[in-house]
């Protein structure tokens, strides 16, 4: 055992490679093309620890991002013709940012024509005829009163709870994170939920500045994220 | 025979930085102002009734010196002006507050009290003095009688960094040049439309970036049809207090321009949802679209919201648009387009300000373009 380390420190201190110790069963009496066949070895195993360093680099220099979601496996989806998309609760500072978000949010959704989306003017009609009175956590009577005036399959309610710029240091980047959910009219369940969050600052921000992506992308990128986990 | 000999590195070097130069020194503006153009006057001189200017800048604009300007303008190319006097007795008489746009009742009584063949409507939608100034203005010919028609409409965003030149020798810092400038455009531009030209050709940065980000067309919508639009004021969710009127003002522009649209005077509409008590809140209802097709002769009604319509002062800044958009069609009432767009006046510029737009006019009316591509495309 003394010997075969002896060996490795000898050899580490002659090929200046850290990862020598990786070589099971090293064996000192071994012939000079033995050595080099280990060393070359020695050398792709380097290139590769290289190569995955620069990956995980690459990853970690890219904004953070997350996503969580359910899906009720009973649901049809293709049931759902129209949705109406309910104001998003606020939880900003920014008192125009869940507008701005819902906007996207009902444009991108229509745009997949999956569903057609009730204009946000017929639903605002709705919801004071209803006399809703937290339009984002409606209740099963308000919502019941809703589906008797405007005449949707599903709800789709939603809240912002991070929107704007973070720092951290002298770095800074936008950050949006919301969550959204899904409400069947005929059983009054939830049958989707999702929630994303994009933007916030990067290792590429912290080394060599820069503002992060502009919000209105951040926004784009959140909306994609929850939309996907709707089709998927 | 003259040649150069482009082997040598520095003289090639020189060259390039010559060329970025020049290239960077070049204009932004998307409005090519041609102030020699000269067109010929219409057969029967029109009798044009200029409204006091309705300003929609949010600042103190010089509104008084603007209008005459504009009338001098209009004189020079050929149009009868009708006299101030008898255009402020008619307003007194009618108790005229609305300088924005026309209703039936009002263009009749013009018509017929005054004479005027058509009036026209100019709103000032930016006036920044302090250097580089800035002027926006949007100006549209409507005629009188009993259906009041656009006849013309056009605008212009300047500002006096638009095209420095070399050693900014092109820089304009005086405001009443700029504004000098933009009254010639839109004065060349209506003289060339009543010649029977048409619009003026207007050179166009056909980029990506005015694209809407996100945008739905109804399989029922037939792009090759003829529509008429009404155009309704946009929900206002932006710092510009009269944003919710200067989109809709791009909007009316744009479709002008298409053949597949025919837009109605946004005085009629204006005048229809106070009339009918429609309120917009968060954009139009379909009971209250409802409505408004039951005594509009319309096949689309356009509306919206505007989220951000802002411009800067001096030339360090950016100018942002972020605007949605949404069509409900008479048949279904439904949903026949939508779509968001989102712009600053610095997306994609990385080199000397080199694409810079300056001004939230220019940019507004590119977007609006690209996004009623997307509708008849």
């Amino acid at each position: 055992m003394v010997n075969k380390l002896t060996a490795i420190a000898k050899c580490y201190m002659k090929q200046q490679v850290p990862y020598l110790l990786s070589l099971k069963g090293f064996n000192p009496s071994l012939c000079d093309e033995e050595i080099l066949m280990i060393r070359v070895a020695n050398l792709a195993n380097f290139k590769k620890l290289v190569l995955s360093s620069l990956i995980i680099f690459l990853f970690a220099c890219a904004p953070g991002s997350s996503l969580t979601y359910f899906h009720d496996p009973q649901m049809d989806f293709a049931a759902v013709r129209s949705v109406a998309v309910m104001p998003f609760e606020n939880l900003t500072r920014d008192s125009q940012a869940g507008e701005r978000v819902r906007t996207v949010f009902a444009s991108s959704l229509l745009s997949t024509g999956a569903v057609y989306v009730i204009p946000a003017g017929e639903v605002s009609r709705g919801i004071t005829r209803a006399g809703i009175l937290n339009p984002a956590n409606p209740s099963m009577e308000e919502i019941e009163k809703f589906a008797g005036i405007i005449k949707v399959d599903a709800l789709i309610t939603g809240g912002l709870t991070e929107y704007g710029q973070v720092r951290s240091g002298n770095a800074t980047a936008n950050v949006v994170s919301m969550n959204v959910r899904m409400i069947e009219i005929q059983s009054r369940r939830t049958v989707w939920t999702a929630s994303a969050t994009r933007g916030g600052i990067s290792i590429w921000d912290r080394l060599f500045g820069g503002g992060g992506e502009p919000m209105n992308d951040v926004i784009m990128e959140a909306v994609n994220d929850v939309l996907d986990k709707l089709f998927m | 025979m003259f040649s150069i000999n482009f082997s040598c590195k520095p003289f090639n070097l020189l060259f390039a930085l010559l060329v970025c130069l020049f290239s960077g020194c070049s204009a932004t503006n998307n409005q090519t102002i041609r102030a020699t153009d000269d067109y010929p006057a219409p057969e029967k001189k029109l009798l044009v009734a200029v409204l006091p200017l309705n300003n929609l800048s949010s600042s103190p604009a010089p509104v008084g010196e603007i209008r005459q300007l504009l009338m001098s303008s209009f004189k020079q190319q050929g149009l009868g002006i009708l006299p101030d006097e008898t255009l402020e007795r008619f307003i007194i008489k009618h108790r005229v507050r609305y300088v924005g746009g026309l209703d039936e009742m009002l263009a009749g009584n013009l018509k017929y009290e005054t004479g005027a063949d058509a009036v026209l409507i100019t709103s000032v939608d930016l006036y920044k003095e302090n250097p580089p100034p800035k002027v926006a203005l949007t100006c549209r010919l409507v005629s009188t009688g009993k259906n009041p028609e656009i006849l013309w409409m056009d605008g212009v965003g300047l500002a006096g960094d638009d095209s420095i030149g070399i050693l900014e020798l092109s820089l304009i810092e005086d405001p009443r040049e700029l504004l000098n400038n933009a009254v010639r455009y839109l004065s060349t531009s209506l003289a060339a439309y009543l010649s029977g030209k048409g619009y003026l050709p207007v050179s166009r940065r056909k980029i990506i970036k005015f694209w809407p980000k996100v945008f739905y067309r109804s399989p029922v919508f037939e792009p090759g049809w003829k529509y008429t639009v009404a155009v309704v004021p946009f929900f206002n969710l932006s710092e510009n207090r009269f944003a919710g009127e200067i989109i809709p003002l791009h909007f009316v522009n744009q479709l002008l321009r298409s053949e597949n649209f025919a837009v109605i005077e946004p005085g009629i509409i204006r005048h229809l949802l106070l009339q009918m008590r429609i309120t917009l809140d968060n954009g139009i209802s379909l009971a209250g679209s409802r409505a408004l097709f039951s005594r509009l002769d319309a096949d689309l009604i356009l509306t919206g919201k505007v989220f951000d319509y802002q411009d800067f002062e001096g030339s360090s800044g950016r100018a942002k648009v972020v605007f949605s958009a949404l069509m409900i069609g008479r048949r279904g009432r439904e949903v026949v387009w939508a779509g968001v767009s989102q712009n600053e006046g610095d997306y994609g510029v990385f080199f000397f300000d080199w694409g810079k737009i300056n001004t939230a006019h220019v940019m507004a009316s590119e977007m609006v373009q690209s996004a009623l591509e997307t509708l008849v495309e």
